[in-house]
């Protein structure tokens, strides 16, 4: 897919940056969708996306807002990058947690994972679309 | 969904988490789609190479 093209069409401005990078976090991809980089919205929302899925189906923990302990607060922060994955995560994962087995707490880790790597997007998303010049 | 990850092994698990990873370190961080292929490639051996690597280093002290 040619993105030079859609490089020149679109010219990037604070508010274009900000409005990505909400996009890009709420659906992982969705940003660079908004700024017609198709390629990396495809991989990212079927990378970010089924590494989500991944953790979630192999019954692995979701990190809550009220966490008193910091390592959980951190758990937290990292399950909330992945947007609209950690909205449904009871929905996608109906069975709830498991992570007394190691395949749980794998799927912990995968979930946080998704959601780092979402944050990773998110900023290139913001800075395409400030008018940056990302890979 | 629970058909294609509920019955992944652990190496499955790390195999898939290393693919997904690679490639979307690979997008961004290389132009081009060689570049891209070559680096997630590069960083998916990496991935299994330490996780073995340390699996290995580890292995004493399970005993």
């Amino acid at each position: 897919m040619d993105e030079t093209m859609s490089k020149v069409a679109v010219k990037g401005n604070q508010m274009l940056g900000i409005g990505a990078a909400i996009a890009g976090w709420v659906v992982p991809g969705l940003g660079h969708l908004l700024l017609r980089r198709w390629s990396k919205a495809a991989v990212y929302f079927l990378c970010i996306g089924g590494l989500a899925c991944a953790g979630l189906t192999m019954r692995g923990g979701v990190f809550g807002a009220g966490a008193e302990d910091l390592f959980d607060r951190l758990g937290f922060f990292a399950d909330l990058g992945a947007g609209v994955f950690y909205f449904l995560a009871h929905q996608i994962q109906a069975a709830g947690p498991d992570v007394a087995h190691a395949t749980g707490d794998y799927g912990t880790r995968l979930f946080a994972a998704a959601g780092m790597l979402n944050f990773l997007t998110v900023l290139e998303a913001y800075d395409i679309g400030r008018g940056g010049e990302a890979k | 969904m629970n058909a294609l990850f509920g019955s992944l092994t652990h190496f499955g698990a790390l195999l898939f988490f290393a693919l997904v990873v690679s490639a979307t370190f690979a997008f961004l961080s290389k132009r081009g789609i060689t570049e891209r292929v070559k680096y997630t490639l590069w960083a998916f051996l990496a991935f299994l190479l330490v996780a073995i690597g340390i699996g290995w280093l580890m292995y004493p002290f399970s005993q």
